[in-house]
């Protein structure tokens, strides 16, 4: 499935941790252009770590990061974000008494002054009017879905082609939850690859492409998504299956 | 009548130097979680520049502001950060502090014995007049002093809400790791508060040594009256600071005419448990969460 040319984002053999502690121990996988690729795996499985490792806040101590052929391993997220790649972590990551408009103008911070930031303001607002309604709002003000919802779009201000998300669901009513996965949906229909974390496991594969499995920092299976779902031992780790201990 | 009126005027006006200090105190905290023990001193400071450089490079006053002013942004500013605050706060918040109360001792035991430890006459900015306003005599330095702090808060908050760089600078504030993950430089924002700070001490310096004479024990009152004030008003808002600075001033200046001047030190204190007791959030500020 992965010809050359498809491959958005390669890791290979990527070593990194904290201190002394190695959560990755040599992750190799290839996200292809234009899909969701979801990545699952236990606690401690090194999901975040994987993010914060690709976007340079964590430093690779072996192992190089590809993204459209160029090396990036171990850059900066100013460098990165000039790439076209953002990155949406886990959890609320607003600045919660600035306005939301002030909020989005901030995902334009590192753009080059060719880009004119209020105009991407004025499309982030048409795509997504309750930010519009809220523009002059602190952001603390939002409900949590909404929070995220502006979490996405200050990251959608500079046009990535490269999306990283880090568990988008957690804490959102499941209304919300769908609303973010059409979000990501339609992103991809518009050639933007996304690599997603998600503990939803069974609904974030369902809309994906690809899905990878990460244990012990490094990757178990990398399969389609529908052959995961399938997978009786994915089935029972990740998807809801009851936890029986392994027959032998 | 107009005794109230000549005390709450020049009380205004020292409270408004009082706000620059704390504004000042609390950007650092906010932006660094540095606790600046030494802010006292930082207002001591530049009063010595200036005096320095009259007396060693024989330069007229303004000249000598300028180079004070210069000195107060390598010095209180840069330096301050990259010796002291940088490899410190890896080590922790109090670590910090304490180093900062070393620095604080260090200043004005550095200006004793270098300089002099006799209050020095410090010229003021400009010559002072007393105007009639209302049957109540004012001087023209309290105007003076108000018209100033104001200038310097407004521009502040001009700075930091009005342009995508001061923006910038509350984002690194309020959420540090995500405004890295923005592309914005996040090191440099808070560089930048240390010399905003820099310039916050270097005036209320220029403005109060007039007042107060300029001698090595002043950062122990200014010092303490900023840390107060910041705490009255609320520590996380900078118009809390600027409140809480102004109701200092104010207080303490008709406590010391019509209740008694041998306690005038007491009062900021007492104002500061009554706070405390009843309003531990400060008057304008947001109870903060801290999971632990």
């Amino acid at each position: 499935m992965d010809t050359e040319h498809t491959t958005v984002l390669a890791l290979d053999n990527i070593v990194a941790g904290y201190g002394a502690m190695t959560i990755l121990n040599g992750t190799t996988f290839k996200v292809r252009r234009a899909t969701i690729t979801t990545v699952i795996g236990p606690n401690g499985a090194g999901k975040s770590t994987v993010f914060k490792t690709i976007f340079g806040m964590l430093k690779a101590r072996a192992g190089t990061i590809t993204f459209d052929g160029t090396d990036i391993t171990n850059t900066t997220p100013r460098h990165l974000l000039a790439c076209g790649i953002c990155y949406v972590p886990q959890g609320r990551n607003i600045f919660p008494e600035l306005t939301v408009r002030h909020n989005l103008e901030l995902g334009g911070f590192a753009a080059p002054s060719s880009i004119n930031i209020d105009e991407r303001i004025e499309a982030a607002m048409v795509r997504f009017p309750i930010l519009r309604q809220k523009a002059d709002a602190q952001a603390s003000t939002l409900s949590g879905g909404q929070q995220k919802l502006l979490e996405i779009a200050r990251g959608l201000l500079l046009d990535p082609k490269l999306i990283l998300i880090d568990e988008p669901s957690i804490g959102l009513s499941p209304l919300m939850v769908q609303e973010t996965f059409d979000i990501l949906k339609n992103l991809r229909a518009k050639g933007v690859t996304i690599l997603m974390v998600e503990q939803n496991a069974k609904s974030a594969l369902q809309i994906s492409d690809d899905g990878l499995v990460l244990e012990l920092g490094r990757t178990r299976m990398a399969e389609t998504a529908e052959t995961l779902l399938n997978d009786p031992r994915v089935g029972q780790l990740f998807l809801g299956g009851a936890m029986e201990p392994t027959a032998a | 009548m107009a005794a109230f009126i000549q005390l709450f005027v020049s009380g205004l006006a020292t409270g408004a130097i009082y706000a620059l200090v704390a504004v000042g105190f609390m950007l650092l905290w906010q932006t660094s979680q540095t606790i600046n023990f030494a802010q006292g001193e930082f207002v001591m400071i530049p009063a010595f520049f200036v005096l320095w450089a009259i007396k060693i490079l024989g330069v007229g006053f303004w000249p000598a502001v300028g180079i004070a002013v210069l000195a107060s942004l390598l010095i209180l500013g840069l330096l301050f950060k990259r010796a002291i605050v940088d490899p410190m706060l890896k080590h922790g918040v109090l670590p910090l502090v304490i180093s900062t109360i070393a620095l604080s001792i260090f200043l004005k035991e550095a200006v004793k014995d270098f300089y002099s430890s006799q209050a020095q006459p410090f010229q003021a900015m400009i010559p002072s007049e007393d105007l009639h306003l209302f049957g109540a005599v004012i001087s023209s330095q309290s105007i003076f002093i108000l018209l100033i702090a104001s200038a310097a808060v407004l521009g502040l908050n001009k700075l930091l809400n009005g342009t995508r760089l001061g923006r910038a600078m509350q984002a690194t504030a309020q959420n540090p790791s995500v405004a890295r993950i923005l592309g914005i430089p996040v090191e440099r924002m808070i560089m930048y508060t240390f010399l905003i700070n820099a310039l916050l001490v270097a005036l209320a310096s220029l403005m109060i040594s007039p007042i107060y004479l300029a001698k090595f024990t002043n950062g122990d009152t200014l010092g303490l009256a900023a840390f107060i004030a910041a705490i009255v008003g609320g520590f996380n808002q900078v118009r809390g600071a600027i409140v809480g600075g102004l109701i200092l001033g104010v207080i303490e200046n008709l406590a010391a005419a019509y209740i008694s001047a041998q306690y005038r030190g007491a009062i900021p204190l007492i104002l500061l448990i009554v706070v405390i007791l009843w309003r531990p959030q400060g008057l304008m500020g947001r109870a903060e969460e801290r999971t632990v």
